[in-house]
């Protein structure tokens, strides 16, 4: 059970990760940062502003948005365009993250900091004990999923980014702006990473520095499910977080990461392109 | 005839243009001229800018100098997207389709420019005539198509742009003969019912030739030659080849 919604929260990260890698290519280094950012935003609505929970993550998410486009055209736009755009996006990614951090902990300061439940109490079927919280956040999930599935396959915007992953000379012959449409892939990555990061603030905390944690795990997802593969991810995630489950309830939690190393090893010695591996968006 | 194309209105213009791969100039001064709903064979040897010369005017690959006019327009150095909303549909012969998704995809994309979306079911419709073959196969994966089909798939996603000039680089190559016949039919058909002006490169002459109402030979990024298709033949081109 808490396999699924470590599972179900992995996956909407390891999704934000893959847009931006199926449609630009691009690793993005920063992604842990854009997740606790998510979260910062919303605690900050929620305790400085006064909103409630959902206007907040709403407006938490629209300023990822916007962020993440002015983002992308002041800086990744422009990295793009070079011959070295691969190494040195990456780098700045990760400078950024680094930046980031540091603001962040300097303006929230160190300590511990949580967004609330979205219900309070639990049910008990038989020996599990489930809290309505953890329930809805499956159930969020799942409506998140089935959203970006509908945007992606049933709007023009969401053809554009599946056509730019899948063949972008076919994209421009077709008429697809190109650089447009990598801004709002951007752009709407970094508001699902923030959404994510939300969402696994109410279940477990919020510091400035767990965003490494949450990204690592992220990286590992996506390039477990075959890297720019959005039901890959989808699969990776389920599997390392039930496993992960599985692991701390009979080994204890220190084993989760060793145990995924291996998994991973194993998994793509046989496979090496992932799980869904070669499929895109 | 003659007289009809001589008073037509000029479609395409290319004008002593020049374009480089790197440091490698590959064309030189190349012009041509296509007039409305002509369909016109650009013969040559490979590497000599055949294709060079289609994604100039396309706007996928850059032209340093010269002009290139459509209906009046000047489009060198316009974005793709500009050059596809006013009408130019570039099918390349890699066919660059998008393998994962389904046939019907595939075509609904090559409407996605802005003058195209409101006329999706209608094109989709003609494509559908033109090319029973992809209607039946509507529902499946880009790259489970044959070789014959993804070619026709190709073509009619430019068709779904609403495009008036066609550029076609190859359409025939690797093909089975039934498969090149069923093409060149379709381009043929093209013809006879639409306005559409075509541009087609091509290696197979025989075809081309019936196809075409004039030619124009490249070498070396030159245009060496431009005739009336009647009045030239097979093996004078292939003579320019050697």
């Amino acid at each position: 059970m808490s396999g699924l919604i470590s599972g179900s929260l992995y996956a909407t990260m390891a999704l934000g990760l893959t847009i931006i890698y199926g449609v630009i290519h691009l690793f993005n280094f920063g992604h842990g940062i854009v997740a606790v950012l998510g979260g910062y935003f919303t605690w900050l609505l929620l305790t400085n502003a006064h909103l409630g929970l959902i206007p907040s993550i709403f407006i938490a998410l629209v300023i990822m948005f916007f962020l993440g486009l002015i983002l992308f055209k002041a800086a990744i736009s422009p990295l793009l365009k070079t011959p070295t755009w691969e190494f040195s996006t990456i780098i700045f990614l990760l400078g950024l993250g680094i930046l980031l951090e540091n603001l962040i902990l300097q303006a929230f300061g160190p300590r511990v900091k949580q967004i609330p439940q979205f219900f309070e109490g639990g049910l008990k079927i038989g020996f599990l004990r489930v809290n309505w919280h953890e329930i809805s956040l499956i159930l969020i999930v799942f409506i998140f999923i089935v959203l970006l599935n509908y945007l992606l396959k049933k709007t023009w915007f969401g053809q554009a980014m599946r056509a730019v992953a899948q063949d972008m000379e076919g994209a421009k012959i077709v008429g697809i702006n190109i650089d447009r449409t990598f801004r709002q892939a951007f752009a709407l990555a970094t508001a699902v990473t923030g959404f994510s990061g939300i969402l696994l603030a109410t279940k477990y905390y919020m510091t400035p520095h767990i965003g490494w944690l949450w990204m690592f795990t992220g990286f590992v997802i996506v390039v477990l499910g075959g890297l720019g593969s959005a039901m890959g991810a989808i699969y990776a995630a389920f599997m390392l977080g039930i496993t992960e489950a599985f692991i701390t309830l009979y080994l204890g939690s220190l084993w989760v990461w060793p145990i995924w190393f291996i998994m991973f090893v194993v998994i793509l010695l046989l496979r090496p392109q992932g799980l869904a591996g070669g499929r895109t968006l | 005839m003659s007289a009809n194309r001589a008073a037509s209105r000029i479609a395409l213009d290319v004008q002593e243009v020049d374009s480089l791969y790197g440091e490698l100039q590959v064309l030189r001064k190349a012009s041509l001229r296509l007039h409305e709903g002509e369909v016109v064979a650009l013969f040559g040897p490979n590497g000599h800018g055949k294709s060079t010369l289609l994604k100039a005017v396309a706007g996928i690959h850059p032209a340093v100098s010269g002009s290139i006019q459509y209906r009046g327009v000047e489009i060198s150095g316009t974005t793709s997207e500009k050059i596809v909303e006013m009408g130019i549909a570039y099918i390349p012969e890699d066919r660059n389709l998008f393998t994962e998704m389904t046939v019907l995809e595939n075509l609904r994309l090559g409407a996605f420019n802005r003058k195209a979306r409101g006329r999706v079911a209608e094109n989709l419709e003609y494509v559908f005539v033109l090319f029973p073959r992809l209607d039946e196969r509507k529902d499946q994966i880009a790259s489970t198509l044959s070789g014959g089909e993804s070619r026709m798939l190709a073509i009619g996603r430019g068709l779904m742009s609403g495009a008036s000039l066609l550029l076609i680089d190859e359409p025939s190559i690797g093909l089975s003969p039934i498969t090149k016949k069923a093409v060149f039919g379709a381009i043929e058909t093209i013809k006879q019912e639409t306005d559409i002006t075509v541009l087609i490169v091509e290696q197979e002459v025989d075809h081309a030739l019936k196809l075409a109402e004039r030619v124009y030979l490249l070498k070396k990024g030159r245009v060496v030659l431009e005739k009336e298709a009647a009045h030239i033949s097979k093996a004078e081109i292939e003579k320019v080849y050697f």
